[in-house]
């Protein structure tokens, strides 16, 4: 109890100097903070590995690629991603990604990033569903995942903001937490079988616990280069994982399911700055 | 395998909360007239997962399709809190788990442990989705080893549930113990009220069929078992 209480104190100002700030910070510096702030955690500490490529992350190749495919001027209507609006104006990335999901006038709905960034590319650039750049959700090679990487770490360091302030984003986020805690499924998993306690392994991977901010910033720091999978990853892509491992129903994407726990995820790492983007194993 | 009753159980629920929240609308598009902020939380989620096709339509392994398996029956509905329960839904959790269990007929038997061993370290089966495990092709296995620790000089395994290393060492392989064992097998809330393992054999669905925990019983049981010779 007493080394919690010391450790949580600079803790706390860092968090807080850093929320205040909002300032970009490179991802490997979010992560070496995290680290000291938490020389305890056994999920942020599991991989000396992982920790050591951090500088060299290959993340980092698909940020250079994404800004390329965020200014060209694409599909069939030939026009760059600069007129999509993330919820801080158009053509506005900086901070964009760590106040998502949120509610969005022109579509009366809350969306989560991916979803944003799908219907820019259809409804500006004009691509259609079927069009590979809108098709292709996972891997280095799609567009989804360099704008996506590139997009994200222009909210490198800062705080999770998801803002609340519309009914709707309340809702979502709401209904989020009720699904993170639903026992369902053929073998009776919730998103807390794994993520409710700390320094628990499901095999050789320690989980990192939900209540636990600092721990938790890392887990929703996606995108991420995943070692195991020798590809960056997206908040989606870990969901669809974690269902299909939990045994529900196969989850599709751009569907609210995402979106509100996204929004619930992102809410929970409120106040603490995102790794964007990161590296897992 | 696939239990009717409990999913019957809670469609009729669904209905009723389908009723409450309102979603049948003139135009018969539900999305763009429905009020996702007059729902309750808890009715918003059942909303998502049933009325927003979120899921694939796809066959389950168990029988039956994803709203079969995403529909939640008592147990399940009982243990979707944070945390532990209070004392009344574990009692009524425990109860609900009692009533449904059934010892095979001629007793519990223990199999080849050489196969437990092999069933409790596979994760394969009942996945759905992008990649749909085939039953066809593969047996399920027990997924035992994500959580729990049977003989840690085979791999690294899981902390999420308590070791079992040496468990049948210490308690040998009495009628009492065997029964113990295959009722938390079979439906572990009998004794662990919304613990985090599944059923693997309940009113909800067989996950294992009685041969398969016939060998993984030995496998935690057997004398002869590399578990029980730490």
């Amino acid at each position: 109890m007493f080394k919690k209480a010391l450790l949580a104190l600079p803790v706390a100002m860092a968090v807080g100097a850093a929320a205040q700030a909002g300032e970009w910070q490179d991802p490997n510096d979010v992560l070496q903070n995290l680290l000291q702030n938490n020389p305890d955690s056994k999920y942020l500490h599991q991989s000396e590995m992982n920790i050591m490529m951090m500088p060299d992350n290959p993340a980092l190749w698909l940020v250079e690629e994404g800004e390329d495919l965020f200014y060209a001027e694409r599909g069939p209507n030939n026009v760059s991603l600069e007129g999509c609006d993330f919820g801080k104006g158009p053509g506005e990335l900086d901070g964009a990604y760590v106040e998502l999901p949120r509610y969005f006038e022109d579509t009366g709905k809350v969306m989560d990033f991916e979803m944003r960034l799908v219907h820019c590319m259809k409804e500006l650039q004009g691509f259609s569903s079927d069009d590979a750049a809108v098709a292709q959700r996972h891997g280095n090679g799609s567009d989804i995942m360099k704008l996506t990487t590139y997009i994200a770490h222009q909210s490198s360091g800062m705080a999770w903001n998801p803002p609340l302030d519309h009914p709707k984003e309340q809702a979502m986020r709401d209904a989020g937490e009720v699904l993170f805690f639903r026992r369902g499924g053929a073998m009776d998993f919730n998103c807390a079988s794994c993520h409710g306690d700390s320094g628990k392994q499901i095999r050789a991977s320690v989980l990192p616990e939900m209540r636990d901010g600092q721990e938790w910033t890392k887990a929703v720091s996606w995108p991420a280069h995943r070692a195991g999978h020798d590809n960056v990853r997206s908040q989606n892509h870990r969901i669809r994982g974690c269902v299909w491992q939990m045994r529900h129903a196969g989850i599709k994407p751009d569907t609210p399911v995402n979106t509100a726990l996204i929004s619930f995820w992102n809410d929970a790492a409120r106040g603490e700055p995102a790794i964007l983007p990161d590296l897992k194993r | 395998m696939f239990k009717k009753n409990a999913v019957a159980a809670g469609m009729v629920a669904f209905a009723s909360l389908s009723l409450a929240a309102g979603f049948a609308v003139a135009d018969g598009s539900k999305d763009a007239d429905v009020d996702i902020t007059a729902m309750s939380a808890e009715e918003l989620a059942e909303y998502l997962i049933f009325e927003t096709d979120s899921f694939r339509d796809q066959e389950m392994q168990e029988g039956g399709g994803w709203r079969d398996r995403m529909t939640q029956d008592d147990i399940q509905k009982a243990c979707s809190m944070e945390g532990s329960p209070d004392g009344e839904t574990a009692g009524r959790v425990v109860a609900l788990a009692r009533a449904s269990y059934e010892r095979p007929e001629g007793g519990v038997q223990l199999g080849d442990w050489r196969k437990g061993a092999v069933l409790a370290d596979s994760g394969f089966g009942y996945r759905q989705g992008h990649n749909t495990d085939d039953h066809g092709q593969r047996e399920p296995g027990g997924n035992c080893y994500n959580c729990h620790v049977f003989d840690s000089r085979v791999s690294v395994q899981g902390t999420v549930g308590p070791s079992l290393e040496n468990y049948g060492a210490t308690r040998g392989t009495s009628e009492a113990i065997l029964n113990y064992v295959h009722e938390i097998i079979s439906n572990p809330h009998q004794y662990f009220p919304c613990t985090e393992m599944p059923r693997f054999n309940s009113d909800r669905h067989q996950l294992l069929t009685d041969e398969q925990i016939s060998h993984i019983m030995a496998y935690l049981l057997d004398p002869e078992s590399p578990v029980n010779n730490q």
